[in-house]
């Protein structure tokens, strides 16, 4: 296919591009995946704390994509919360799988993103907040993690949300005012802990 | 801080700095190359598989033609075969063995009978005329021991 054709691909909607998908046009599929595997990535990223977990899941995701493309029904969902639904099934069986080992060490390594450039200026302090933060959202129970990571993080709306984890706007609403209140105790006894940890190895220093 | 419940406005801050961060990931290269390899792998796959599929699927319709011409004919050729040839009573005469044959020089008696021409039909001969609740007259070829060798149809 020429690059008239590609640059075109990119304007497309996702519905034309999974029907395209469907009917085995390879440049519909690469622009659905160049359009949609961020947010699959940064889903599966923060729900598992793992970059190589979260790999294997886009790969997963598109997989089910390439496959089951003509099963997709524009009119019931958009193809982000449908997406978000693939994934989400991926990640808990991941999760349910992992569950059964023993890690060496129980933090996935990867956790941290590279530091890019103009990262320069991110004091210590704020990226141990984030550090925080996150292993905050991983100790979350996975039904209001899901909500804090679509709604908080990933900007997904409250009916996008509802659409991608198969239940009520009103639920989601709940669940992510449970989790942002779970999220808070944990940061506030993390950072207790923090401090207290500071405080110690001050006195020990003295 | 010090508190045990973190201030709602740092939390959200932090949330939205946490989400800054996420947004400049993805997916590694490599990664999309591996998808495509499989999307590739797939349809080569398919496509291989089609031609094969389509001769295989033409050759069997092909064999089942065949064989059921080949089978239409071959029963047409026994029902031929196993359908005697018909019979006019008036006209011609049919010899029918129907036990032991006849030995050269053997004793014979002939026993003229009337018997229902659905009888013949159930051994075999097939009248032209009449029906099968009409009698027909036959010579009935006994040997010694009394055992019927053959019946003559037909005069």
């Amino acid at each position: 296919m020429g690059d008239a054709t590609r640059a075109a691909d990119g304007d497309l909607a996702d519905s034309d591009l999974m029907r395209r998908t469907a009917a085995g046009d390879r440049d519909a599929f690469t622009a659905l995946y160049r359009r949609h595997q961020a947010m699959v990535y940064r889903f599966a990223r923060l729900m598992t704390g793992c970059n190589s977990t979260a790999e294997d899941i886009v790969q997963d995701v598109f997989l089910v994509v390439m496959r089951d493309a003509a099963r997709y029904d524009p009119a019931r969902a958009a193809l982000s919360s449908y997406l978000y639904g693939i994934a989400r099934h991926h990640t808990r069986r991941r999760l349910a799988r992992d569950r059964q080992f023993v890690a060496f060490d129980s933090r996935c390594s990867e956790v941290m993103p590279p530091v890019a450039e103009d990262d320069v200026d991110v004091t210590l302090e704020r990226r141990q907040t984030l550090e925080r933060l996150r292993r905050a959202i991983l100790s979350l129970p996975r039904k209001y993690r899901e909500v804090i990571v679509l709604c908080d993080l990933q900007n997904v709306s409250y009916n996008g949300a509802a659409s991608a984890l198969g239940c009520a706007v009103g639920t989601i609403r709940s669940r992510l005012h449970r989790a942002r209140h779970l999220l808070s105790q944990k940061m506030g006894s993390a950072m207790s802990s923090d401090e207290e940890n500071q405080r110690l190895s001050m006195r020990c220093a003295v | 801080m010090t508190s045990m419940q973190h201030d709602d406005h740092d939390l959200a801050g932090a949330l939205d700095e946490l989400r800054r961060t996420e947004a400049r990931m993805q997916t590694p290269q490599h990664v999309e190359a591996a998808v495509l390899a499989a999307w590739d792998n797939a349809h080569a796959l398919e496509a291989t598989r089609r031609p094969r599929s389509f001769w295989r699927e033409a050759a069997a319709v092909a064999a089942a033609v065949t064989i059921a011409v080949g089978l239409a004919q071959l029963g047409q050729q026994l029902r031929h075969a196993m359908q005697p040839a018909p019979i006019q009573p008036g006209n011609s005469r049919t010899l029918l063995l129907v036990g032991e044959p006849i030995l050269q020089g053997e004793p014979v008696r002939m026993v003229r009978m009337r018997v229902p021409a659905s009888t013949l039909t159930d051994l075999g001969v097939r009248l032209v005329t009449g029906t099968s609740g009409e009698h027909i007259d036959v010579d009935v070829i006994v040997g010694e021991d009394g055992v019927a060798r053959a019946i003559r149809v037909g005069r």
